[in-house]
């Protein structure tokens, strides 16, 4: 079982503490079952070992866990990004109308809409193969995201609110600054659209993570006709080996990215010149693999 | 000819260049091949084809200038340490033809994919009479649990600081962020016959070689 690994992570610290975290219940110990699992003539006592650690390690969240529902922080920080969205939406509608522009205020929305499914694929790359829960800003991010793969199902489990409260503060970091500062109906178009896609990014995600019949039929139809990213192409990327369809807003450049192996090269090139290997070079262990058999209990 | 490909160009062209005697042959391309340039291109757009010398064109990818070691020429000896850390020359496989395949390093998936579709493949090319020797700059013990981990019935040598990489003039890729992956075909002789460059399409490094040594 994945034993190197760990040594080959440069700037993955390997941590043998138990974490008590307040916020997720289920994520206790980091993997380190794995460093026990070295080559030793004593295979017995190592598998059992690994069981222990096993056990205490993960178990995933219930329908009614806290940590999937809305806190009045989570709707408090999505109201602040959904109100500088407004603010930059009507900036730029108020200002076209003003200019009398609107194709060219329109096409910066639209290239918003098509960048954002570019930097969501590229975001989602780097945060599913690098760094930990320790590295500066988006450790919980990451300890999100391989909770996700571990059980994807919990997202379609998470409040809306909670689900999207991470991106609604990022989102109103970065563009209240820009409503401020701009005036512009075309800047506004772009990051009206930009930045709505990427907030509501997630709850995308948790749509293609939905089955059909229990979406809306508006939600289906928008799948279907690949303006939001399709239950199909998005159940790929959380099938080994695990590297592929990253985008999650409309999914339009999953294929180009992946036929250019444009993330292939990006890590070949990160490996040589840095070091680091992204996870998904390794054979699926814990940490990727989805939790089959307790996903069908929790359903 | 790399000039005027895109930075990700998919379309899998390749460009043999057999024995002099042979008539080359071009497959799928959709430009032509200046005869005296040596490149590297990601997708097995091309190989060396002769052996006199040539400047560069300005837009290739490759990092060094020239080849160092062409088709036709007289492959340089080299004496490097196997996965088992002991020392293995090139000169000991002359009499049967030899597979060299440079590779950019141990357990990444491209390098992965080369090294098994050797293996796979690895019976066909005894059939063939021939020898197979991957080289990377990775350590033996690297190679070893790498031909461990793998099963891999062939030769891995440790080319450390990449001297021999840079000595038969194995083009990078990316204006030399990536090892290039780069296979010769070195006929009983020790001459080099067939050169194969494509970096993101491993497993067509089997196919090329197999290729030209069923035909010869």
């Amino acid at each position: 079982m994945a034993v190197s690994f760990q040594t080959k992570y440069p700037l993955r610290p390997i941590t043998n503490v138990p974490r008590t975290h307040h916020r997720s219940s289920f994520l206790h110990v980091r993997v380190t079952c794995s460093a026990t699992t070295t080559t030793t003539t004593k295979t017995q006592p190592n598998r059992e070992k690994k069981l222990v650690v096993e056990k205490r390690f993960v178990s995933p969240p219930l329908s009614n866990d806290p940590t999937l529902q809305s806190t009045w922080t989570h709707r408090l920080w999505v109201a602040a990004g959904c109100t500088t969205l407004v603010a930059s939406l009507a900036k730029s509608v108020i200002g076209g109308v003003g200019s009398h522009l609107w194709l060219e205020p329109a096409l910066a929305g639209y290239a918003g809409y098509v960048l954002a499914d570019l930097g969501s694929g590229v975001y989602h790359w780097a945060i599913d193969n690098y760094g930990d829960e320790s590295t500066p800003l988006v450790g919980a991010q990451i300890e999100a995201f391989q909770g996700h793969h571990k059980w994807p199902w919990t997202i379609t489990r998470r409040q809306f609110a909670n689900n999207l409260h991470a991106l609604a503060r990022v989102i109103t970091f970065t563009v209240l600054p820009l409503d401020l500062a701009f005036n512009d109906p075309v800047v506004h178009g772009f990051v009206s659209t930009f930045a709505f896609c990427i907030m509501f990014s997630q709850q995308f995600h948790a749509w293609a993570h939905g089955t059909k019949s229990k979406l809306p039929p508006l939600v289906v139809a928008l799948q279907d006709m690949g303006v939001l990213v399709s239950r199909k192409q998005h159940g790929e990327h959380h099938r080994a080996p695990y590297n592929n369809n990253y985008c999650i807003v409309s999914g339009a450049w999953n294929k180009v990215l992946d036929e250019s192996k444009a993330f292939e090269i990006l890590e070949m090139v990160l490996f040589f010149k840095l070091g680091v290997r992204p996870r998904s070079w390794s054979e699926p262990n814990s940490e990727w693999t989805e939790e089959t058999d307790l996903s069908s209990s929790q359903a | 000819m790399a000039s005027s490909s895109s930075f990700f160009t998919f379309s899998s062209q390749t460009t043999l260049h057999s024995h002099l005697h042979r008539n080359t042959f071009l497959t799928k391309t959709q430009f032509p091949v200046p005869k005296k340039s040596s490149e590297s291109n990601f997708f097995g757009l091309r190989l060396s084809p002769s052996t006199s010398r040539s400047p560069l064109s300005p837009c290739s990818f490759k990092s060094s200038i020239f080849a160092k070691v062409n088709k036709g020429q007289s492959a340089p000896d080299f004496t490097l340490k196997d996965q088992n850390g002991k020392p293995v020359s090139l000169k000991k496989y002359k009499g049967k033809p030899v597979v060299v395949y440079f590779y950019p390093a141990d357990e990444t998936p491209g390098c992965t994919k080369q090294a098994c579709a050797f293996r796979d493949s690895y019976e066909k090319f005894k059939k063939a009479g021939a020898e197979v020797i991957g080289i990377s700059g990775d350590d033996s013990a690297s190679h070893k649990a790498f031909a461990s981990k793998y099963k891999l019935p062939y030769t891995l040598l440790s080319d450390e600081g990449n001297r021999v990489r840079k000595d038969w003039g194995v083009p990078g890729d990316l204006f030399g962020a990536l090892p290039g992956r780069q296979t010769y075909v070195l006929d009983k002789n020790g001459v080099v016959q067939l050169i194969y460059n494509n970096q993101f399409q491993p497993e067509k490094h089997i196919d090329e070689t197999l290729k030209f040594l069923k035909a010869a």
